[in-house]
């Protein structure tokens, strides 16, 4: 039960209400009378933040794995920590799952400290630790089955093969599923005590393209049915595509963070428009530089690159092109992206395999 | 603690062992392929040499002839024993397969005879029963020297006869001495290779660290998976025990003491896998460790072979080895019925059960670094 307080739009009287997460309540204002509906929202005790991790430290011997970093992440969004190998992923999430103990730094769990509470809040928070392997010889379902009955909070367990699409494979022996499904296990395991947060640590690495996507499929119905999910990743993509909010980790510290718009916006460079076999491209350079765009440049074979810094400006040069005639074979303006963003950022790249 | 984690967790483990060929093949075919192995094996074998003690209590002229008609059928390499040794104490000390007492008054009983026609003196003969051929070599001899000396005293009564006394305490041979050391070898892989698994496998695939965010406790866990150790060690011990009733004749006690120790042993075991899974963080290197660990153990416990054949210095090594205590309690409690033999060295095996489990726990890193 959670208390909600709410003010009467009538008469402003304050009343407290009490009801489970979600749960829609018909009530009646006790100062005026009013009848209204009012829905207990999630975001419960920790002010909107699933998580919440502030000075986070972990030093193995000589090495800072993670370096005080502090961050917190909202109710309900895809939090993506994204770094590359060695970068402190796995030190930070497995510190907030209780699995390693912080060398310095707090962190909280809806609204709960776990180096006091981590008991409390176990039933409400669902992992997938990295290159996780089960029981080889049960079966989908009693694998599944098994993690259920360690909870006292129990989701309906085919009803969870459904949706991750493991009914044809849910009689199959753990040991003979393909990587990609049993990634899709492991994630279907972290959700047996239908979790308010769910930890998934390198959920993609080592499967082919096709298995990623499945995978993303799966994490992005879990945001869309508002759970928090919080995902460590090396590839850009994923984070791209997946993430709400991408916090960037490198050397055990976090040196950028925010949505993607933001990181590009304020890492990455601006778009690029690519003019593609343009006739007589010299002429268009300079007709374009005299127009007072100063990041022109031709890429040969006619193919000429333009900054753009505002979106207005694509409209622009589309009007200078048709009105001097000039005729080219195809356009097309490309985003800077997160790999742009990560080299900028650490003057190296991100992963040498990103699909 | 919840009973029904426990329950769970142990149902399912046997449903995993269940369809693992190689959980099913050590734990089950291969011991009795082993007992079948051996117990054909060394059926038939016996030492070639005749070793026979004899003790002249007497110290007659009567009895120095009976020493001398054994001397003369050169069949055996007699040795002396003193005449005011402890017969007994004398054979188990040093491990004598047969000694045949001429008792005090062995003369005299002979003279009496004339006179007395009930008169009767017997010899004693020490045997060990594993020692089959030597034994029954040994009794004819005896039989028929004894058959050949009243016939000279008496035509037909027998006045000198032969008193058996067996060193142990029934007829055993081979296959009695090696199934309850089965028992306890295979209790003792099992346990050990399954808590290895535990501490090596389940940490590095992320198992351990799953475990440790949800609700069930350690204890639970531990209880679990002891359940299930015994759980094995019971299915060994019973099917073990059937081979030896329905294939060797043999009789077997299984007593409540008997259970006592199989639950001790496998406490110890597991215990001594969690520390190897401990120190080798390996799955491989921890399984290589193991048998290196437990395979000489085997040998030198005397699961197999009696210490007494070894030499005296691997006999000394196996007074410190877990195993031994093992074997020499189930052995004890469950084939020679030397019940107190067995509670001595079955409060070692729970001493050393206690000592090996709660290290074991103790030591075990549950949480990551
Ligand atoms: N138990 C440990 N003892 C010593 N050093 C450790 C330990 N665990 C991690 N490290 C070190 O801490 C650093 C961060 O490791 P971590 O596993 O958190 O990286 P990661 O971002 O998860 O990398 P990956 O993508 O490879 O999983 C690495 O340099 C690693 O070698
Ligand atoms: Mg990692």
């Amino acid at each position: 039960m959670i208390e909600q307080r709410f003010k009467c739009p009538n008469c402003e009287q304050i009343a407290s209400f009490y009801g489970n997460p979600g749960e829609h309540l018909v009530v009646t204002c006790s100062a005026c009378h009013l009848k209204g509906r009012l829905t207990i929202p999630h975001a419960e005790q920790n002010n909107g933040h699933a998580i919440e991790v502030s000075h986070l430290k972990k030093i193995y011997g000589d090495l800072i794995a993670v370096n005080d970093i502090s961050f917190s992440v909202k109710n309900g969004e895809v939090f993506a920590f994204l770094g590359p190998n060695g970068a402190g992923k796995t030190t930070t999430v497995e510190m907030i799952e209780s699995i390693r103990q912080p060398t310095a730094g707090s962190i909280q769990l809806l609204g709960k400290d776990i180096k006091t509470h981590f008991n409390d809040v176990k039933e409400k928070i669902g992992i997938l630790p990295q290159e996780f392997h089960s029981f080889e010889r049960l079966t989908v379902r009693e694998t599944l089955v098994y993690f259920s009955n360690l909870f006292k909070k129990k989701a309906d367990v085919d009803q969870i093969i459904q949706s991750l699409d493991l009914t044809s494979h849910k009689n199959m022996l753990y040991r003979n599923l393909s990587g990609g499904l049993k990634q899709r296990v492991g994630v279907a395991i972290s959700l047996v005590n239908d979790p308010e947060i769910i930890f998934l640590d390198e959920p993609t690495t080592g499967l082919d393209p096709k298995a990623r996507r499945e995978v993303w499929g799966v994490i992005a119905g879990l945001r869309k049915k508002g759970k928090t999910v919080f995902l460590t990743t090396h590839y850009m993509e994923e984070a791209e595509f997946l993430a709400d909010h991408i916090a960037v980790i490198f050397k055990g510290k976090i040196i950028a963070e925010g949505t993607l718009e933001d990181l590009i916006r304020n890492y990455g460079k601006s778009s690029v428009m690519h003019i593609k076999k343009c006739v007589n491209a010299p002429e268009v350079i300079e007709m374009l530089k005299q127009e007072g765009y100063d990041e022109v440049s031709s890429e040969g074979n006619g193919d000429i690159a333009i900054k753009i810094d505002y979106k207005e400006r694509v409209l622009d040069i589309l009007s200078h092109l048709k009105h001097d005639c000039i005729e080219y074979e195809s356009l097309d303006i490309r985003r800077s992206n997160l790999e742009e963003v990560f080299l900028r950022l650490t003057g190296s790249k991100l992963t040498e395999d990103a699909a | 603690m919840n009973l029904k984690i426990i329950w769970m967790d142990f149902v399912y483990s046997i449903k995993g062992w269940y369809r693992s060929k190689g959980g099913m093949f050590w734990s089950l075919a291969f011991p009795v392929i082993l007992i079948l192995l051996f117990g054909a094996i060394f059926s038939g074998i016996g030492s070639s040499k005749y070793t026979l003690y004899v003790q002249d209590k007497d110290q007659t002229e009567m009895s120095r002839m009976f020493n001398a008609t054994l001397n003369g059928t050169k069949l055996f390499t007699i040795n002396v024993v003193k005449a005011d040794v402890n017969a007994s104490a004398f054979i188990k000390e040093k491990n004598i397969k047969s000694l045949i007492v001429i008792p005090d008054g062995f003369e005299q009983t002979i003279q009496e005879s004339f006179t007395n026609p009930s008169a009767r003196v017997d010899l004693q003969f020490y045997f060990d029963p594993s020692e089959q051929t030597t034994t029954q070599v040994i009794r004819s001899v005896i039989s028929s020297i004894l058959q050949e000396m009243n016939k000279n005293l008496s035509h037909a009564k027998t006045i000198i006869g032969v008193q058996e006394i067996s060193t142990i305490t029934e007829n055993f041979n081979f296959i009695d001495f090696f199934l309850p050391g089965m028992i306890g070898f295979t209790i003792m892989q099992g346990a050990i290779y399954g808590s290895i698994e535990r501490n090596t496998k389940y940490r590095k695939d992320g198992i351990l660290r799953k475990l440790l965010t949800t609700p069930i406790t350690r204890t639970e866990w531990i209880l679990a998976k002891m359940l299930f150790m015994m759980f094995l060690a019971a299915l060994t011990t019973a099917l073990i025990t059937i081979i030896g009733i329905l294939v060797f004749g043999m009789t077997v006690n299984i007593s409540a003491w008997v259970i006592i120790i199989i639950i001790a042993t496998s406490f110890l075991f597991s215990g001594m896998g969690m520390l190897i899974g401990r120190f080798v963080k390996e799955e491989e290197t921890a399984d290589t460790a193991a048998g290196a660990i437990s395979f000489p153990m085997m040998f030198l416990a005397g699961t197999f072979f009696p210490l007494e054949q070894m030499p005296g210095f691997l006999q000394t090594i196996a007074h410190v080895l877990p195993l031994y205590y093992v074997n020499e309690a189930l052995r004890n409690s469950m084939i020679y019925l030397n019940q107190n033999e067995s509670l001595l060295n079955g409060v070692v095996v729970i001493i050393f059960a206690g000592v090996f489990f709660i290290s074991g726990v103790l030591l075990t890193k549950w949480k990551e670094d």
